[in-house]
């Protein structure tokens, strides 16, 4: 057992620091003769290697077991060298030796470990700010000026700003095709192959699209002038309805103004304060906030696990047997890429008087016969409770929609859900161009467009895994490249935006805490030539990247 | 010509060179002290780290003088939570890394080194392994690029010359390894914590308490001896004027983080010197190469704040022996197996973000409101608390924790207010306090 009052590691070390000093600047200007010859420069030697021997041995074991590239069995030695050396030339060599040559290092070693680490290099500030924060930080700001609390967080983003690792709010100079042309937020243009844009069909660019539009612009104006329940709606509406019924073998469908308000309104329109929802914890941010706006009684599943379902259903029907459960799900997650096995969750649903609402947004027109979606690949059209989904990844416009078997379902949220009551109506326009592109989908030249497009999915997703990437989830148009660490993503994306591909970084609170990733959007005005030049490119800047950083994450994701 | 030579013979290198002599493997350990031997160290164990010594049979032996418990107690500005890594994910954990959820336990232990590592040791030797203490390696051997043995002194100083088809460095921080064969620093995060502790008897505390206020934090830790290790951690440039006076600011800084403790801990009696290091720069090593392997913190080094090292070491130990055993026995080729069966398990998004997570801890900067209004909405959620409490000690994966429908379900549906704790009162104010350094 060590003494009580040994003096701690720290000062030992400042003693021998402080040694060392004289010692070096003594023996810098003698010769070994001269220590040799003159008997109070072989005093002084004696001295500074006594010294060092004895404070080597106040040391702990534990420091000296830590600090193994210090040389502590010959500092002990010193002090039995220095006792011998006053009569023996040899242990006077050895002693000078060991402190001409050996002495420096153990010096430098002592330094370094009794300063603050990160005193040694000057980092970018900015930069480490930027690097260092997620947007989590930021959640929960303190203090009763609402205005004055956001601001720091904007010093965070002003930080990312000037380091451009910024990958929000980016601008558009023209229609965004297969390749745009865009500024970032501080202003900076470039140009580059664009898997940055929604629009998996490109229809964006078709003329029968452009038509439409410009039709219904002229026949009506860009205006709605009213909520749809009122006056909003007009026959492009109506004939939507009937033509999204079809595709999805749905007798009543309800248009909303974006996807985002299909999503919250259709749960705020149905789940009351005592019902519950089961949700999967990775379904799209509308569903997640209507969930949270309906009712406290909200469950996240474990994503896709269906085992984990029915033990909540289990759960809560075991106490609850008179209230509502919805469960809600994605159809293809949107930035995961996979989707869950409808059939078995329906059932499960039906087993537990539960009811299913999933949302098709990214699915459906892109992927399935006919572009009928995860449900169509599934074999269940028409077999689903609630479906809801969005118009603006295939259907080259803003607007979402519910749909149902039951007119009873419509016409209740019609009233009750706040999105579509007391919103304005898609405009005119919208309609149209919805209208005629999901006429697309469902036509001959619809299978043309999912071929071109899962062409250059393919081409993609080959291309990065053959380079040792790694792509979640499954073919679809979202190609997730996972990358992890957020740090590493940011600086990937600085500098991709300079290289000519053009693609969104998605972190916290899209994803989340270090499981960033580049969500790739692909089109079917992609070429798999140009899938494989922006996969080229993306792994060198990734290389590029963790060079930067000195990285070593990144080379076994799981 | 042995199949291995661990150098190395504590957490990480003791346990895999018994797991490979257990597999049949010819091992040598080497290591430069003598049993029972002290070394810095948390010396704690999180219930992954005691539930691989049970699943290797050694959690009795250890446990038969180390006192143990089942919960842990965290305070931070005064908010308390209590948890305890659940069972659940403690199997999902072992399933994930290892395939194999058995034996595990969830108990915290803290024991002192020089108990720990004396069994570890005795363990390899009854697994069949050579060890030879006091053994100094000056070189490793290399032919054809490739490192084939090792030369170094016993203790009576005879040099002697062994080969082995491979070296595992399980030397640590400063590895010798690492540093002859001159292999880069990775991912190096320059700031992290000074720490300071010693050992007191005479503490009526019988599970682990670790508070956190302004910079500052504190660790309370029955251990071995029927002692308390007391810890006190700060930012590593407070750490040039905290030692100054050492036993003045020690105190000083429990007193400020917790008075209550502060004064158990003036009751208590100190039984050893006080021990300290800033020197916890965070880093990574590449993992393997040509006749090469690391493992411990000579592979991955992280700040003391969530005291992990050892259960990491175990882990490395249970992952590399698997590879190696794979390798060695011709099953899959060396690199193959260390690549699919080490190396993705240890760089990996999930390792990439608690390596962040324990990283940004380290710089111990004052709790963030966020932070704060989180442990509030914590304490009337158990089942959330616990796991946090298994993210800090990395069982459960940041991304599951830190995931936007959780953090905002978790606000939505907490039932205690920021009105009943303190803090929330004066929060800048007091903030801005915080930044003082108070031992300047």
């Amino acid at each position: 057992m060590e003494a009580l009052n040994q003096r701690d590691d720290n000062e030992l070390i400042h003693s021998l620091l402080d040694t060392a000093e004289r010692a070096e600047k003594y023996l810098s200007n003698r010769s070994f003769s001269e220590v040799r010859t003159v008997p109070e420069s072989r005093e002084a030697l004696r001295g500074f290697a006594l010294e060092l021997g004895a404070t080597a041995e106040e040391t702990s074991e534990m420091l000296r077991n830590w600090t193994t590239h210090v040389p502590w069995d010959e500092l002990l030695a010193l002090r039995h060298g220095a006792e011998v050396a006053e009569r023996d030339e040899a242990a006077l060599h050895g002693l000078w030796d060991f402190l001409q040559r050996e002495l420096p290092a153990v010096h430098a070693a002592l330094e370094e470990m009794s300063e603050p680490p990160h005193l040694r290099r000057s980092v970018d500030p900015d930069e480490e700010y930027a690097l260092d924060k997620n947007l989590n930080d930021f959640y929960l700001p303190g203090g009763r000026d609402l205005l004055a609390r956001t601001e720091e967080f904007h010093g965070w983003v002003e930080a990312r700003r000037r380091t451009e690792t910024w990958q929000y709010s980016r601008l558009l100079d023209a229609a965004p095709g297969s390749v745009a042309s865009i500024r970032n937020d501080t202003g900076r243009a470039t140009r580059g192959i664009n898997f940055n844009s929604q629009d998996y069909f490109s229809l964006n660019a078709h003329p029968a699209i452009r038509e439409a539009a410009a039709q219904a612009l002229r026949e009506f104006g860009p205006h709605s002038a009213g909520s749809p329940i009122v006056l909003g709606n007009t026959r492009y509406s109506e004939a939507l309805e009937s033509e999204l019924g079809e595709l999805l073998h749905m007798e009543h469908v309800m248009l909303f103004p974006t996807g985002w308000a299909a999503g919250f309104g259709s749960i705020i329109g149905l789940v009351r304060q005592e019902d519950h929802v089961v949700i999967d914890k990775l379904a799209h941010a509308c569903l997640q906030q209507g969930a949270r706006a309906a009712t406290r009684n909200v469950v996240r599943f474990e994503h896709l696990r269906l085992e984990s379902v029915r033990q909540h259903l289990q759960a809560i029907r075991a106490r609850d047997s008179r209230n509502g459960i919805l469960v809600v799900t994605d159809g293809l997650f949107s930035v995961d890429a996979d989707w869950p096995d409808l059939v078995t969750l329906q059932a499960l649903c039906r087993e537990y008087d539960a009811t299913l609402l999933v949302d098709v947004a990214h699915d459906l027109g892109a992927l399935g016969p006919g572009g009928s979606g995860v449900l169509g690949m599934q074999g269940l059209l028409g077999q689903v409770d609630l479906v809801m989904g969005s118009f603006s990844k295939t259907f080259a416009s803003n607007g979402g929609f519910l749909a149902t078997r039951s007119e009873a379902v419509k016409q209740y949220v019609k009233l009750f859900a706040g999105t579509h009551l007391f919103s304005n109506a898609l405009s005119p326009t919208q309609a149209a161009v919805v209208l005629r592109a999901t006429r697309i989908v469902r036509s001959p030249e619809g299978e043309l467009l999912r071929r071109r497009l899962f062409r250059a999915i393919h081409a993609l997703r080959d291309e990065l895994i053959g380079r040792g990437r790694t792509c979640m989830g499954e073919p679809s148009p979202i190609v997730p490249l996972l990358m992890g660490n957020e740090k590493l993503a940011r600086i990937t994306n600085r500098l991709l935006f300079d290289r000519g591909v053009l693609a969104f970084l998605v972190e916290f609170p899209v994803t989340p805490v270090g499981s960033a990733r580049f969500r790739l959007q692909v089109q079917a005005a992609h070429t798999p030539e140009e899938a494989r030049t922006a996969a080229r490119i993306i792994d060198e800047a990734i290389n590029d990247a963790r060079a930067y950083m000195s990285s070593a994450f990144g080379t076994g994701l799981a | 010509m042995f199949d291995i030579i661990v150098i190395g013979a504590r957490c990480a290198g003791a346990t895999t060179a018994m797991l490979l002599a257990r597999k049949g493997l010819k091992v040598l350990v080497v290591d430069r002290s003598t049993f029972p031997s002290d070394v810095i160290s948390t010396h704690f164990l999180w219930p992954h780290g005691a539930s691989y010594l049970n699943r290797w049979g050694l959690l009795d032996r250890v446990l038969e003088v180390t006192p143990s418990h089942t919960v842990v107690n965290l305070v931070n500005e005064g908010i308390p939570l209590e948890g305890t890594v659940p069972e659940e994910l403690l199997r999902q954990y072992f399933q994930l890394f290892h395939g194999d959820d058995s034996g595990i336990v969830q108990r915290y232990c803290s024991v002192r080194r020089r108990v720990l590592d004396k069994l570890l040791v005795d363990a390899a030797v009854e697994a069949g392994a050579e060890v030879r203490e006091g053994f100094a390696v000056d070189e490793l051997l290399e032919e054809d690029g490739r490192v084939v043995g090792i030369r170094g002194r016993t203790r009576d100083g005879t040099r002697v010359e062994e080969r082995a088809r491979v070296i595992l460095g399980a030397d640590g921080r400063n590895s010798f390894v690492a540093r002859t064969l001159r292999l880069p620093k990775f991912d190096e995060r320059l700031k992290c914590t000074f720490a300071y502790w010693t050992y007191v008897s005479g503490i009526p505390l019988d599970t682990v308490h670790i508070h956190r206020r302004g910079r500052l934090g504190l660790g309370l830790v029955p251990t071995n001896f029927g002692q308390h290790m007391v810890l006190v951690f700060g930012p590593s440039e407070w750490g040039t004027t905290f030692r100054r006076d050492v036993p003045g600011n020690f105190q000083k800084a429990l007193d400020f983080i917790s008075p209550e403790l502060g004064e158990l801990v003036r009751g208590g009696q100190r039984e050893e010197r006080f021990y300290g290091t800033l020197d916890q720069a965070a880093f990574l090593r590449p993992l393997f190469g040509p006749g090469w392997v690391l493992a411990g913190d000579a592979a991955c080094f992280r700040d003391q704040c969530t005291a992990t090292g050892m259960s990491h070491a175990f882990r490395d130990a249970e992952l590399v022996s698997t590879a190696l055993e794979e390798g060695l026995s011709g099953r899959k080729p060396l690199e193959e197996a260390l690549k699919s069966s080490y190396e993705s398990r240890r760089r990996g998004q999930v390792a990439s973000a608690y390596y962040d997570f324990v990283c940004t801890l380290a710089e111990m900067r004052p709790p963030r409101h966020d932070d704060l209004s989180l442990y509030v909405a914590l304490r009337s959620n158990p089942q959330e608390t616990n796991r946090f409490i298994a993210t800090m000690c990395d069982v459960a994966p940041v991304a599951d924790f830190f995931q936007a429908s959780n953090i905002f379900l978790l606000t939505d549906v907490a039932k205690e207010s920021s009105s009943q704790h303190p803090i929330f009162e004066r929060f800048e104010a007091t903030s801005r306090t915080y930044l003082q350094n108070p031992f300047a």
